[in-house]
């Protein structure tokens, strides 16, 4: 019984954590919306991973790991669509997308 | 190091190097061709988890749906290429990375320390018994789950309807 590199959990945990750490970065400092939007997107599919590796190592007589993260997908969709559709919106009421100079609201 | 582990770290590269594209490209294009190959890369470490099923539906959802969407997004939001470039100043991107790299270190001491390590356990569960989750256990959810993207709908199309009503 070789041991592979691919049966371990820490290797999938940190290439979860990669993606979560990208993600941050890129959401602090992109400047359009749709780039945060690329960011968060990361976020969720590092948390997607994060749920199947622990599924399968920690307690591999369930799926419920796997289920949530199907919900964690259907959830993304639709969290996608409604981002999509207020970003189309900013963009014709102000022209832009720049999520900086969104100031309307401050005072 | 046999050929299952040469094509699981050629996966992890692969998913890297899409992540890092995603964040740190310049054009919001290229920005979600990154996206794309981060989401292939996390597909083909679903199959090394031995769930095949996720690994198609990730395909399907995110690089089928959720990029797609996107990719309409950008091409509706304007010329691109006369707005500004991707990144701002150095100072905030000096402030992100700084954030970033802090939780990095966080996250990796609390991930070195919790979860357990040794033999990985064998594994058995099939896409059947997902489906058995989700239609005994897991009804509620699922029903919700598509109510939400019901709700998601009819929301957007909703926005798009008041911005003409308001032109």
């Amino acid at each position: 019984m070789t041991d592979f590199f691919y049966n371990h959990l820490h290797v999938y945990l940190f290439v979860a954590l990669f993606l979560l750490v990208s993600g941050i970065l890129g959401l602090l400092y992109r400047r359009t919306l749709i780039g945060m939007l690329v960011s968060m997107e990361l976020i969720m599919n590092g948390a997607g991973l994060n749920l199947v590796a622990l599924n399968r190592f920690v307690s591999p007589e369930n799926a419920t790991g796997m289920a949530f993260t199907l919900i964690i997908m259907g959830i993304a969709a639709a969290e996608a669509a409604i981002a999509l559709g207020i970003i189309i919106l900013i963009f014709r009421k102000y022209g832009h997308i720049q999520g900086g100079d969104l100031t309307e609201m401050k005072d | 190091m046999s050929f299952g582990d040469l094509v699981f770290i050629c996966i992890i590269g692969v998913t890297m190097a899409g992540a890092l594209t995603a964040v740190l490209a310049g054009s919001i294009v290229y920005a979600l061709m990154g996206l794309v190959v981060t989401m292939f890369g996390i597909a083909g470490l679903y199959v090394y988890l031995n769930s095949p099923f996720l690994a198609m539906m990730q395909i399907l959802i995110y690089v089928g749906a959720v990029t797609v969407l996107i990719a309409f997004a950008v091409m509706l939001v304007g010329p691109l290429y006369k707005s500004p470039k991707e990144w701002t100043t150095l100072g905030k991107f000096g402030a992100a990375a700084g954030v970033a790299v802090v939780s990095l270190v966080m996250f990796v001491k609390f991930v070195m320390e919790i979860f357990p390590r040794g033999k990985a356990p064998a594994f058995t569960i099939t896409t059947k018994q997902v489906g058995e989750l989700f239609f005994r256990d897991l009804v509620l959810p699922f029903e919700l789950i598509s109510l939400l993207i019901v709700v998601a709908i009819l929301g957007a199309v909703m926005l798009a309807l008041f911005a003409r009503g308001k032109r």
